[in-house]
């Protein structure tokens, strides 16, 4: 498996993948850094018994959509990889499974978006920093504000992947997937149990962690499924 | 153990109700080039895929190396290099990066990559991204990748399509030399017969689905009759002559033919005709070329 994801990172050498991957956090921090440089005054009365739980909150509002939008991108981009001259069918004659190749997309995605992630999470203490909300950061909620969107958005990064791969032209994952996005922008009112809620981390309990638990068990299931349709498809 | 490399049971594919493959019994034996030959839709891909284990088949089975495909895909696949149809690449990367890739996860060691370029001759080039090369050139990584895994068998697909002649020279030299040099075993398709002609030690022709003939090149040029034409002044009145002292030709397109004619019968109708004071021009052998055996075999089938 470490030679299937070794083999994946050299493939998105000079693709622009990393760019994007970097990308997201800094539009993310760009704009509540404007967000913040013009409406300072009035913000920081809003927030201000927790200036550092403001700048995540609101960090983490914008960072959802992101996240969506980045991951239907990401994967696309990925599967692209191998549509773009038909390499299927030269990586999988290789001595490989074909399991093994499809968890190295998988993988290959959640692994980027961490990545975005942990730049968002530095993006924010460094924004935080310039604003002088002094150093008393409360790490804990950041790195759950940071990571906890993106684990509750594993249905959407197996269904993306799935699509990405399974079906060659990219402009019907890529549609889904920012329709998905967009959609969840307007998901706080939805019913617990439509995914699309869960990376908002709202829910009746008040459990951001519930939310979670769904998008990772909804998850993991929704990419053995996948797994297991892309093992019975004969590969074009 | 059979000693063939790759024994087909009637391996057949459905798309649908069409079948593409139809019990076709493919048998390749150990250091040959194996020339897979059909026209164009004929079934020569789809056989191929299964062969690798990209597409399943409907009935049927498939040994390699004497390892039943669906239980042993990966051990199999160890020891097979590929070429399917145009070449896969990533265009993005250099030559050196798309063989890297790829030897990763072939887990064989890095001066493979080196040894694999100069058999191909891309050891220039391997620093430039693909996308930049010409098709040869593209084709020809597609080998060099094909050869990365050490393959004791190899398998290309329609391999100088698309090619300039000078191209496909290069890439013929390069497969016909695989058997001697590294004890490849090679299965080679095309729809041109005189590019199977030119390297395959066996044949097997597929039209519809179906293999119509699987024998060595010798074989099948053996089933080329030879015709011996001759061509005289006048036609017709030589040709009564020739009937009047006993000897049956055939007259057409100004020219009389003797089939199947022993090289006395040939030298006794040469006399009576210049003892008959006939100019004779020309006594050639006619020989059917392999395109019209070809021809003949697939157009059996309903025609090209």
């Amino acid at each position: 498996m470490m030679r299937v994801m070794a083999s994946e990172f050299i493939k998105i050498r000079r693709k622009m993948i990393l760019f994007l991957v970097f990308l997201g956090p800094i539009g993310v921090i760009g704009l509540e850094a404007v967000n913040f440089g013009i409406r300072y005054d009035w913000l920081t009365g809003v927030y201000k018994d927790d200036l550092w739980r403001g700048l995540i909150g609101e960090v983490a509002m914008l960072s959802i959509p992101t996240i969506l939008i980045g991951l239907t991108i990401l994967t696309s981009m990925i599967a692209n990889i191998e549509h773009q001259t038909n390499a299927w069918k030269q990586l999988l004659a290789l001595p490989i499974s074909k399991t093994k190749v499809f968890t190295g997309k998988f993988l290959l995605s959640v692994l980027l978006l961490f990545l975005s992630c942990l730049l968002l999470a530095s993006g924010t203490v460094l924004l935080g920093l310039l604003l002088k909300f002094g150093t008393n950061i409360p790490f804990l909620y950041l790195f759950k504000m940071c990571f906890f969107p993106c684990l509750a958005s594993l249905p959407f990064i197996a269904v993306q992947t799935w699509l990405a791969i399974t079906i060659k032209n990219q402009a019907i994952p890529l549609t889904l997937g920012i329709i998905g996005a967009i959609v969840s922008m307007y998901s706080m009112n939805f019913p617990d149990w439509v995914p699309l809620k869960w990376p908002l981390l709202l829910n009746d309990w008040d459990k951001p962690i519930y939310s979670v638990l769904a998008g990772l068990v909804t998850g993991i299931l929704l990419y053995f499924m996948s797994l297991i349709d892309f093992n019975r498809r004969d590969v074009k | 153990m059979s000693d063939f490399i790759i024994e087909t049971s009637r391996l057949t594919k459905k798309f649908g109700s069409r079948k593409v493959v139809d019990h076709v019994d493919l048998k390749v034996k150990k250091g040959e080039i194996y020339g897979f030959l059909g026209p164009n839709g004929a079934g020569k891909t789809t056989t191929i895929r299964m062969l690798l284990g990209l597409a399943r088949p409907t009935k049927g089975s498939i040994q390699i190396f004497g390892k039943d495909i669906r239980k042993e895909k990966l051990a199999i696949l160890k020891k097979v290099g590929s070429l399917v149809e145009y070449p896969s690449y990533y265009g993005h990367l250099s030559a050196y990066e798309n063989l890297e890739a790829v030897r990763i996860l072939l887990d064989v060691p890095k001066s493979r990559i080196d040894e694999v370029l100069s058999i191909v001759r891309l050891t220039n080039d391997a620093k430039r991204p693909v996308k930049g090369f010409s098709l040869g050139m593209k084709q020809r990584l597609g080998i060099a990748t094909a050869l990365l895994g050490n393959p004791e068998l190899l398998i290309l697909d329609e391999p100088t399509n698309g090619l300039d002649p000078s191209g496909i020279i290069e890439i013929r030299e390069l497969i016909k030399s695989m058997p001697k040099e590294h004890g490849i075993t090679i299965v080679v398709s095309s729809h041109l017969l005189s590019e199977i002609d030119q390297m395959a030690t066996q044949v097997g022709i597929i039209s519809k689905g179906r293999m119509i003939f699987q024998d060595s090149i010798s074989t099948l040029r053996a089933q080329s009759t030879s015709k011996i034409k001759l061509t005289v002044n006048d036609v017709e009145s030589a040709w009564k002559t020739l009937l009047t002292h006993g000897y049956t030709t055939d007259l057409s397109q100004n020219n009389l033919f003797i089939e199947n004619g022993s090289d006395e019968k040939v030298a006794e109708i040469v006399k009576s005709l210049v003892q008959n004071d006939y100019s004779i021009y020309r006594v050639e052998e006619e020989r059917k070329s392999l395109e019209e055996i070809f021809l003949e075999l697939t157009g059996k089938e309903g025609g090209l």
